[in-house]
């Protein structure tokens, strides 16, 4: 999914709002335009082949459990 | 002795002048002293200063030696620790006001090690604002600076340790690394910056970042005395149940064994990312030196490299808004202002993102790890630039503009998000007279070999022996 597009303003408060940020505060035009900056470059992962691929919760299991 | 000249010393070379009686572990501290004295606030590496209880600490260890007890080689050796340890009465900020009146209770596992082996800590170290940046950039306890160049960043963000052993205000300190906080201080202060493989050193009584990227590691003058540390700190801890039940080798035994018949890899996108010419010339002459050395030197491909940015990012962002969010949402306007977007930020990532960024990290794992097959170590530049001035978001290259953060990132970030174990060693100097680092990094739990590789380097070269005109 294209973040920049699913990141629209309205979503951005609401979601800022159930996070616990307090809604009205100037900072979040900050914030706002720093998720807009950064969040979208992230979604390069969605580039991937994940299929049958798990999840690695931290590299250090499969090591230390031998 | 000259006070000043043992503030140069390694701790190998103190521990042997304090089994011959030639210098005690009370002038050893007072020399610190001193030297901190005249090089502070400049610097700007400690946030907590313990001058009695050194000298305390100190006295007691002279009192010791004097009878024969010998604890081991970092008796009598003063170090310092980034200021997100624990240790039980002292104060541990995390380079926040926030925290300024936070005193532990209890010991991080490390802090206990050390002393029980006989260091002596001088103080708790200058950081990123909860080590959560890689420039050494403090609103509320003042930048650090780098010895260097005073008027440029250290990097971050373990910025303290980085100028303190740099500069001789202590002999070793210890960082975190959770994308690069050890290694590009290291790099940029021109010192050895080693991060151990994840489940190596425990992380018990640190303050976390990122569950799964925050690894300890030591900031010292030479890669002998990386190993020195490493044989205290390494090994498993019940209270960490990330640490692995492996036995843990005597890094410094091993450390003389030579290049011959290792085989030295060079990712191609190493250098197809943007990088400094200064910094890749000089990366480059040092991996013909491990040449040169007896190492097989080779070409390699690591196509998933430039994912490794958005996976760690993604993981990173997460974890650290998870650890944080009560903080986020009561004082976050007491907060550095750029430490604040950040964790917010992470309030945006979804379950789904997080599981995505695991799933892809397994894939990056076993890409590097199908690497590390092919050779024993991977050769490039830990940072792509020398130290710059404070305050910039992007610095011009022949490339582009690169964004500062993740730029400084992009050759130390892989070894968090696989755990392998990496080190940075100087390697040069730009023309402005600033230290460049030369990034090796090896198999999970093969410390070692990646030390001899930094041990042999080093040696044959003069670049750990200049010193800062500071």
């Amino acid at each position: 999914m294209d973040k920049r597009a699913w990141f629209n303003k309205e979503t951005f408060l609401r979601t800022a709002e159930g996070a616990g940020l307090k809604p009205g505060d100037p900072h979040l035009e900050e914030l706002y335009a720093y998720v807009q900056n950064v969040l979208p470059g992230l979604q390069v992962i969605e580039e991937l082949d994940l299929k049958d691929v798990e999840p690695m919760s931290s590299p250090g299991v499969q090591e230390s459990s031998r | 002795m000259n006070p000043s000249e043992i503030c140069h010393l390694s701790a190998s070379q103190l521990s042997g002048l304090v089994r011959q009686r030639e210098v005690s572990p009370v002038e050893i501290v007072k020399a610190h002293l001193t030297r901190i004295d005249s090089l502070e606030p400049g610097l700007n590496s400690f946030i907590t200063l313990l001058p009695e209880q050194a000298l305390a600490q100190a006295q007691a260890s002279e009192r010791e030696i004097g009878a024969g007890r010998i604890r081991g080689p970092l008796h009598g050796i003063p170090f310092g620790l980034k200021d997100l340890f624990y240790v039980n009465g002292v104060r541990s900020t995390g380079g926040t006001r926030i925290f300024e009146n936070f005193v532990p209770a209890t010991d991080s596992a490390v802090a206990s090690r050390l002393r029980n082996g006989g260091a002596i800590l001088l103080g708790m170290l200058n950081l990123h604002p909860l080590a959560y940046g890689p420039t050494g950039e403090n609103r509320d306890y003042g930048d650090m600076h780098n010895p260097w160049d005073p008027r440029r960043i250290t990097g971050g963000s373990s910025g303290g340790s980085g100028s303190a052993v740099a500069s001789g205000e202590c002999t070793f300190a210890l960082g975190t690394d959770t994308g690069g906080s050890v290694r590009i201080p290291g790099a940029m202060c021109g010192v050895v910056g080693f991060k151990p493989t994840y489940g190596r050193v425990s992380r018990y009584g640190i303050v976390p970042l990122a569950w799964s990227l925050d690894h300890v590691g030591p900031l010292c003058r030479t890669v002998e005395d990386c190993a020195l540390v490493m044989n205290v700190i390494a090994g498993p801890d019940p209270k960490d149940p990330t640490t692995a039940r492996l036995p843990v080798s005597d890094y410094r035994e091993t450390l003389n064994r030579g290049l011959r018949n290792l085989r030295v890899g060079v990712p191609k996108e190493y250098f197809e990312a943007p990088v400094d010419p200064a910094v890749k010339g000089a990366v480059e002459r040092a991996i013909g030196k491990l040449g040169e050395l007896g190492a097989a030197v080779s070409e390699v491909s690591w196509p998933l490299l430039r994912y490794g940015q958005a996976i760690a990012s993604t993981l990173q962002m997460a974890e650290a808004t998870t650890f944080y969010k009560k903080l986020i949402q009561t004082q976050g306007n007491r907060l550095d202002p750029v430490v604040r977007v950040r964790l917010e930020a992470g309030l945006f990532i979804s379950a789904t993102d997080y599981i995505q960024a695991q799933r892809a990290r397994a894939l990056f794992y076993h890409q590097g790890l199908g690497l590390l097959g092919e050779v024993d170590l991977l050769a490039g530049p830990t940072v792509p630039v020398t130290a710059f001035e404070p305050g910039q978001s992007e610095i011009e290259v022949e490339q582009g503009r690169m964004k500062v953060i993740p730029w400084l990132m992009q050759y130390t970030r892989p070894f968090n998000l696989t755990g392998f174990p990496a080190i940075t060693v100087p390697c040069g100097f730009s023309r402005e007279g600033l230290p460049v680092g030369l990034q090796l990094a090896g198999r999970p739990f093969e410390e070692a070999t990646v030390l001899l590789a930094a041990h042999a380097y080093e040696q044959s070269t003069e670049w750990h022996q200049k010193r800062p005109p500071v």
